[in-house]
């Protein structure tokens, strides 16, 4: 095991990566938080897994001190904060409205940063503790090169990615590790809203094909799973990644490796 | 006129994005030399000269740099791809394609740089498959990405004396790419399929890179060193998936 004695907390630790987060930490001994709006968070149920829910919507500072005040009174330092809750906006710019900007931002973005901030004290206290501690955001493949219709989408990204090079260089010093896992396209509700919509082209048509047509894109012939995710948190959480920081580990089966496969 | 008055060598001029370089140059005021491994083309412009040189022979690059003096702009494009990965490909290959590639810039710039004006500039054509990998093109992919590190090492190592810049083109309307659309299975859709991923909804021609070589050689571009400028229509910045496409 890992993580044992570690404390972690996840948000969007409902959603399709976050679940297989919370699951792994877990399993690696670590006593983990999983923050999210909702109990099911993107999906139609949840089974207890042994996690402790937080509600926490990442656009609210209260929600944020709250949350950590929870963490605090019960362990009184964190190992380890993924921020994992996210928000895909599947439109241009043309036909994306200032409300959708403001909320794609104020998830993907001012969330990280909330949640970030107000976890400081706590892991300053875990790292004083002769260890690392570790942030791990979720940046994207879409914050380097872009899909068609997710503007603000690639946007949000893009400034995670920048961020967590700041909050690196910043916080280094105090032994916090910060650093961004930017998946191609993994299988989670987010993905399969993401080939039935408008930018996909697969306009709720053919969607079997339109998958295979993906994984067959894919360098490794297959798309991600949330436990490709998960083992690469593990990772990044755990003392042996103790050299590892402000870096944007891009994990997506060789996809952004290739120039565009023509079809000649 | 950009480059009244400036020497100007351009390897490999004899057609495509070279040929596109030389007309360029000549057209903003510059004296062009050009060079090819065989004979001179008959349709080469008159105010062109042309010299026989095998870039990859480092005695014969020499020779040739020792009759040129005051050289302003250096423009390494001559360059040669085999379609093979890496366990295809053979010993005559490396040769080949490292050669002419990697060789011959490296060549062509050691024996040049002692020899160029103040303020000179050289310009290597790199490509985005030096970047990310192009299929069944190994040798050429790290033959271009040696390009591209030798770029940067010649603008630490000689500025402030010589500016050093890579061009890294896409797909470029040369014989080649048209070659390519003839052997597809349906050469329609390929060429649809290829014009959606190019967000300009073109392909690139010589003159492209042209205006990019001109921009560079120019004092416009004094500030300009040691990086690699990416023409490709928007391709590299689109997603490979494009789904839009499925
Ligand atoms: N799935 C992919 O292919 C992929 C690719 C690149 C990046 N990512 C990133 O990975 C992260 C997880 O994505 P996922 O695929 O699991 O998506 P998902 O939609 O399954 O899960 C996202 C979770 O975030 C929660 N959430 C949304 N808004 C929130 C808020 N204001 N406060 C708290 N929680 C909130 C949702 O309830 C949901 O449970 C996201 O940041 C996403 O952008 C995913």
């Amino acid at each position: 095991m890992m993580l044992e004695g570690k404390i972690a907390l996840v948000t969007g630790g409902r959603g399709g990566i976050g679940r297989a987060v919370v699951k792994r930490l877990m399993r690696e001994g670590a006593t983990v938080y999983a923050a999210d709006l909702t109990e099911n968070g993107s999906l139609q149920t949840h089974d207890d897994d042994g996690s402790q829910f937080i509600k926490l919507d990442v656009t609210s500072e209260d929600d944020a001190i709250t949350a950590f005040k929870t963490v605090e009174q019960q362990h009184s330092c964190l190992h380890i904060l993924v921020n994992a809750a996210g928000i895909e906006i599947e439109k241009t710019i043309e036909q994306t409205t200032l409300e959708e900007w403001n909320q794609s931002f104020a998830v993907n973005v001012t969330g990280t940063f909330l949640t970030s901030k107000h976890s400081l004290p706590l892991l300053r206290a875990a790292a004083t503790q002769g260890a690392t501690s570790s942030i791990i955001n979720f940046g994207s493949y879409d914050g380097f090169i872009a899909d068609p219709g997710l503007a603000a989408y690639c946007a949000t990204k893009g400034a995670v990615h920048a961020l967590t090079r700041a909050m690196a260089c910043d916080h280094g010093p105090e032994g916090i590790r910060v650093n961004a896992i930017c998946p191609g396209y993994v299988d989670t509700p987010m993905l399969q809203s993401f080939f039935k919509g408008d930018g996909s082209g697969g306009q709720g048509g053919n969607i079997e094909s339109l998958q295979q047509a993906v994984r067959d894109v894919h360098p490794m012939r297959t798309y991600g799973t949330p436990d490709d995710i998960a083992n690469l948190v593990n990772w990044l959480a755990s003392d042996e990644a103790r050299y590892a920081s402000g870096q944007l580990w891009v994990l997506d089966g060789g996809l952004s490796a290739q120039v565009q496969q023509m079809r000649l | 006129m950009k480059l009244n008055g400036k020497l100007a060598l351009v390897t490999g001029g004899s057609q495509g994005i070279g040929r596109g370089i030389v007309e360029a140059f000549i057209q903003q005021g510059a004296q062009v030399i050009t060079c090819g491994r065989y004979t001179e083309p008959k349709d080469l412009p008159a105010a062109c000269n042309y010299i026989q040189l095998d870039v990859s022979d480092p005695a014969a690059v020499n020779r040739f740099a020792a009759d040129i003096h005051n050289l302003d702009i250096l423009v390494n494009n001559a360059g040669v791809q085999v379609e093979k990965n890496t366990v295809e490909s053979t010993d005559e290959d490396w040769d080949q394609v490292m050669g002419a590639n990697a060789r011959g810039v490296f060549n062509m710039c050691r024996a040049f740089i002692p020899n160029m004006t103040e303020g000179g500039s050289i310009i290597n054509i790199g490509s985005i498959s030096g970047n990310i990998a192009d299929p069944s093109m190994a040798l050429y992919n790290a033959s271009k990405a040696f390009v591209h590190g030798l770029t940067r090492s010649i603008a630490v190592d000689h500025g402030p004396a010589i500016r050093c810049n890579a061009i890294c083109p896409g797909w470029i309307e040369t014989g080649m790419l048209e070659a390519g659309f003839a052997t597809a299975d349906n050469p329609q859709t390929a060429m649809h399929d290829a014009l959606q991923r190019h967000p300009v909804r073109r392909f690139g021609k010589p003159e492209d890179i042209a205006s990019m070589a001109v921009w560079l050689a120019s004092s416009d571009a004094s500030f300009a060193t040691g990086q690699l400028f990416t023409i490709d229509g928007g391709m590299t910045a689109a997603s490979p998936l494009n789904p839009g496409l499925f």
